[in-house]
């Protein structure tokens, strides 16, 4: 299969369709659940879903190690490509290499002013044209508006999406049905995409509900969720 | 025979003025006075006038060697050389695989330096458990709280005090050591290193309390059995050492000692603490790989009844031949026993086995697993791994990567050309991954090996050690070719015009090997044979793979192998009389010139993986420098100090860029590179390359 039918057949479509088209240049989308669900491995198809279309994506990560993030993109895309039978999926995982940057802060307390100013930094100097940005593991939920507000400027002036995976950091969080916490509700007026992940024993399915979309508050299933054995977003 | 628990293999790394010859120096003496009061004294009584450098003169004290061993209270350690240059090589590979602990020493003044920065990753690389020293405490400005801090900060250590001062600078007496909560004292007298215990003065009393109490509660952090202690109230100095000694071997966190090596203040602690909480050999696991088992790791054991296995890391020249340090990782070794080189699959019988002292050689009868110990006259290079016979394993893997550059050497006289060739020999027995041939076409020596800044150690260490001057050309890349698509080949090779003739037809194609292996890794080629009906006689198959072989060397484009071609054949015509091998192997290499050139040939060129650390604020430079060399920036990592950025950038672009890294980052930025793929020209780059090769091609003809 061709990288344009594997891209038209992929269920990231769906996903773009349940949120009216995507989450867009200069928005802010976030996944949140509690720990351990799966949001690294969901966020990295994002990302391998917007290097298959030819953009150029920074992953953000503050593990400090960074080798565990590049091997997660190297399952995701293999689960991909081998799921389709992509046609000469080496040579493609190897192009799209080169547009994809993890940019790990080990720094404790690292502040978003920082984070940026690199980000800025590479995009600039290192005349890296990201069209996407996603921070995994940055603790939103303890972030200031003010933050949050330097982030979503950031996205408008550099012309980017970015995503979050975000897991509360107090133990005593309360999660409702869609698996949002509380915590999240302060941020609900600066982001513009915001989907709950909550893991279904019925189903034995991570369901994935918008519980806000672009222009819109709603609260709908979104024809997708996780693969509980690939922790990939499928139909 | 040793016990393992009074064993330590430890090195002294620090950065170049910190007192790291001073320490070592020091450490022999105190080491070796043990033995010196009853041999010495009682023959002249020399030991109680002489100060301790005429001492040292007068014992001819070395710290040349590369392991000497030492005993210290009932302990036997022995110090290992650590290269002194810290560029990435393989000789430091080495001497840090053989460690299993290390004391870095910081100067109190100048604390966490670049070079103890370098010293300290690549102690964590290799995952060595170390003791901090901060040593010249006597001088002005000295502050061990600060430099303490900055292994934190600098470094990201868990650095805890484990001593506090008595006095300070031109006033300091001795230390109080926060675990047994007792003063030190090293009172200057006759023998320069009296050292007294005593109560804690009181005007320290508070401070040391407060020290102690943020030693505990660190290392109580790491320890469950001493949180209980302390809950308990019941904490023992037996409990607290071997709480630390557990956090330390585990890397999770570095006791910070303090002194003056100088002024004989603070080395017997030193000591203590090597034995204390540096680990023993039987500590440490230590992974060897089965060469009959495809590299397969496996844990050694240290148990001296257990097949013996020694890595070779060190070869000296001494006026007795060749020696070679060994380190032995399971089993032991005796005198006459027969060992088995897995490198060169050879075996050979253990003549001499010595050890080394500051000032004596001690010959053994057998050396046990952990210990460091010399064989005199063992034809090896340094890294390879000695085994029982009944084994086969490697103490590093046995790949070695084909070189990425070379560099044409021409020594100026007739005696630098002796010293020259003396000093490749050497170089390419201590290291694989250094290779020297003579050009045939130009006569030229040339040494090839994995970057720019290897070859010019090796060149500077051919000045400076051997004394061979040479002249040295432009270093050069080396490329190869591939194709990209298949192109079909239809060859007559005839020449019938007066006596033997010579008559070859061979018909077939080529086309790219597809990577296999997981990695991309590349076969070179392959041959296949799908003549049917005879067309070819048998005879002459081998002729073709022949030919086709020949014309892989050298391809037409910049002159460089071709890699990675499948070749088919599957018709061809002969000749009864006048078809031959050579004939075959002519129309072979010509049928694969006409093809290639059809199958959209490309350049490739070695991609080096770069990684280049540099403090924060010059970031930017960094990212723009690797943009400009047509670099890829893979990732990056940021912590508080410093970025470290990895990246993929063809070597080619690399020439030079240790000197402009050195320039954008004020010095403080530094990189390391490995070769991480061949990689596509761009064709732009392709175009002046091919340009530039047939350019030489017609000055040589000329």
């Amino acid at each position: 299969m061709e990288i344009h039918e594997l891209n038209e057949l992929s269920p990231l479509r769906v996903f773009d369709e349940s949120l009216g088209g995507g989450l867009g240049r200069g928005n802010l989308g976030v996944l949140v659940s509690r720990h351990g669900v799966g949001k690294t491995a969901c966020l990295v198809h994002l990302a391998t879903d917007r290097l298959l279309h030819g953009e150029y994506v920074i992953h953000v990560s503050f593990s400090g190690n960074v080798e565990h993030v590049i091997n997660w993109y190297k399952e995701v895309f293999r689960e991909v490509a081998e799921g389709r039978s992509l046609d000469d999926a080496a040579t493609v995982y190897n192009n799209i290499l080169s547009n994809r940057v993890v940019m790990n802060f080990s720094q404790e307390n690292v502040t978003i002013d920082k984070v940026l100013s690199s980000l800025e930094t590479l995009i600039k100097h290192g005349s890296f044209k990201a069209d996407a940005i996603l921070f995994d593991g940055y603790k939103l939920t303890v972030a200031t508006e003010e933050d949050v507000r330097k982030i979503k400027e950031f996205a408008q002036k550099m012309n980017l999406e970015v995503w979050f995976s975000v897991s509360p950091v107090r133990s005593d969080a309360m999660y409702d049905k869609y698996g949002v916490p509380d915590s999240m509700g302060k941020y609900v007026d600066l982001i513009d995409v915001l989907i709950g992940l909550v893991y279904n024993e019925e189903l034995d399915k991570v369901v994935m509900t918008a519980v806000k979309a672009p222009g819109e508050i709603m609260e709908k299933p979104m024809g997708v969720s996780l693969d509980p054995k690939t922790m990939l977003i499928s139909k | 025979m040793t016990d393992l628990r009074h064993l330590r293999n430890i090195g002294i790394s620090a950065h170049i003025d910190s007192g790291k010859t001073t320490l070592s120096e020091r450490i022999l003496y105190y080491t070796n006075k043990i033995h010196e009061v009853h041999e010495v004294r009682g023959k002249d009584g020399v030991g109680a006038t002489m100060d301790s450098m005429e001492l040292e003169r007068e014992r001819g004290i070395t710290i040349a060697s590369a392991a000497t061993n030492v005993v210290w209270k009932g302990n036997e350690i022995n110090v290992i050389d650590t290269p002194g240059h810290v560029d990435f090589t393989i000789e430091v590979e080495r001497s840090l695989r053989v460690l299993d602990g290390a004391i870095l020493v910081l100067c109190s003044v100048g604390g966490v330096q670049s070079q103890s920065i370098t010293v300290d990753r690549q102690m964590k690389r290799y995952k060595v458990p170390r003791i901090a020293f901060v040593n010249k405490c006597d001088r002005t400005g000295a502050n061990p709280y600060k430099v303490k801090n900055q292994l934190i900060e600098k470094l990201g250590l868990n650095a805890l005090m484990m001593q506090i001062p008595i006095g300070l600078e031109d006033r300091l007496e001795g230390v109080v050591d926060l675990v047994a909560m007792k003063a030190l004292y090293f009172d200057a007298g006759p023998n320069m290193d009296q050292l007294r215990e005593a109560e804690i003065p009181a005007k320290l009393l508070a401070e040391a309390r407060q020290k102690r109490e943020e030693l505990l509660d660190g290392v109580s952090l790491l320890s469950d059995a001493l949180m209980e202690a302390m809950l308990e109230d019941a904490v023992t100095e037996e409990i607290l050492i071997k709480a630390i000694r557990e956090a330390t071997i585990s890397l999770q966190m570095v006791p910070v000692f303090i002194g003056s090596a100088y002024r004989n203040k603070g080395i017997p602690p030193l000591l203590d603490a090597v034995v204390k909480y540096l680990p023993n050999p039987s500590d440490v696991t230590n992974i060897a790989l089965d060469l009959d088992n495809d590299e397969e790791e496996v844990a050694l054991v240290a148990d001296d009844e257990m097949p013996t296995v020694a890595l070779a890391f060190k070869l000296e020249d001494g006026q007795y031949g060749q020696l070679t340090y060994i380190r032995i990782y399971q089993g032991k070794i005796r005198k006459g026993d027969e060992l088995y080189n897995t490198r060169t699959r050879r075996k050979f019988r253990v003549g001499r086995l010595i050890r080394m002292h500051a000032d004596t050689m001690e010959d053994l009868s057998e050396a046990g697993c952990g210990e460091i110990a010399a064989l005199f006259g063992i034809d090896c290079a340094s890294g390879d791994t000695f085994c029982d016979p009944k084994l086969n394993y490697s103490m590093s893997s046995m790949y070695v990567p084909k070189p990425v550059i070379s560099l044409a050497v021409h020594p100026v006289d007739k005696k630098a050309s002796d010293n020259m060739a003396k000093a490749l020999n050497r170089f390419t027995k201590e290291d694989p991954t250094f290779r020297t041939f003579v050009d045939p076409e130009s006569n030229q020596t040339i040494i090839q090996g994995m970057g720019e800044l290897h070859l010019e150690v090796y060149v500077e260490r051919m000045k400076r050690e051997y004394k061979a001057l040479v002249e040295v050309g432009r270093p050069e890349v080396a490329y190869r070719e591939a194709i990209t698509q298949r192109a079909d080949f239809i060859y007559t090779h005839k020449k019938q015009t007066g006596g033997s003739g010579q008559y070859a037809k061979v018909a077939g194609y080529i086309e790219p090997l597809v990577s296999t292996g997981d990695d991309g890794e590349e076969a070179d080629y392959e041959f296949v044979d799908e003549i049917k009906g005879g067309t070819i006689p048998t005879e002459f198959i081998p002729s073709c793979d022949k030919g086709f072989q020949l014309a892989m060397k050298k391809g037409t484009q910049v002159g460089f192998p071709i890699i990675g071609v499948r070749v088919v054949i599957n018709d061809g015509a002969y000749h009864a009389v006048d078809s031959s091998d050579q004939a075959f192997q002519t129309a072979a290499l010509g049928a694969f010139r006409e093809a290639f050139e059809n199958a959209k040939p490309v350049i490739l060129e070695p991609l080096m993986k770069v990684e280049v650390v540099a403090p924060n604020e010059f970031q930017g430079s960094v990212f723009a420098s690797i943009n400009q060399r047509r670099g890829v920036i893979i990732s990056s990592n940021e912590d508080n100090q410093a970025t470290t950025v990895f990246a993929e950038v063809p070597l080619s672009e690399m020439f030079g860029y240790s000197t402009i890294l050195r320039s954008l980052t004020q010095g403080k930025g530094e990189f390391t590179m490995e070769l991480s793929k061949y990689g596509r020209v761009p064709a732009s780059v392709a175009e002046n390359l091919r340009k530039e090769y047939a350019e030489k091609r017609r000055q040589v003809q000329k």
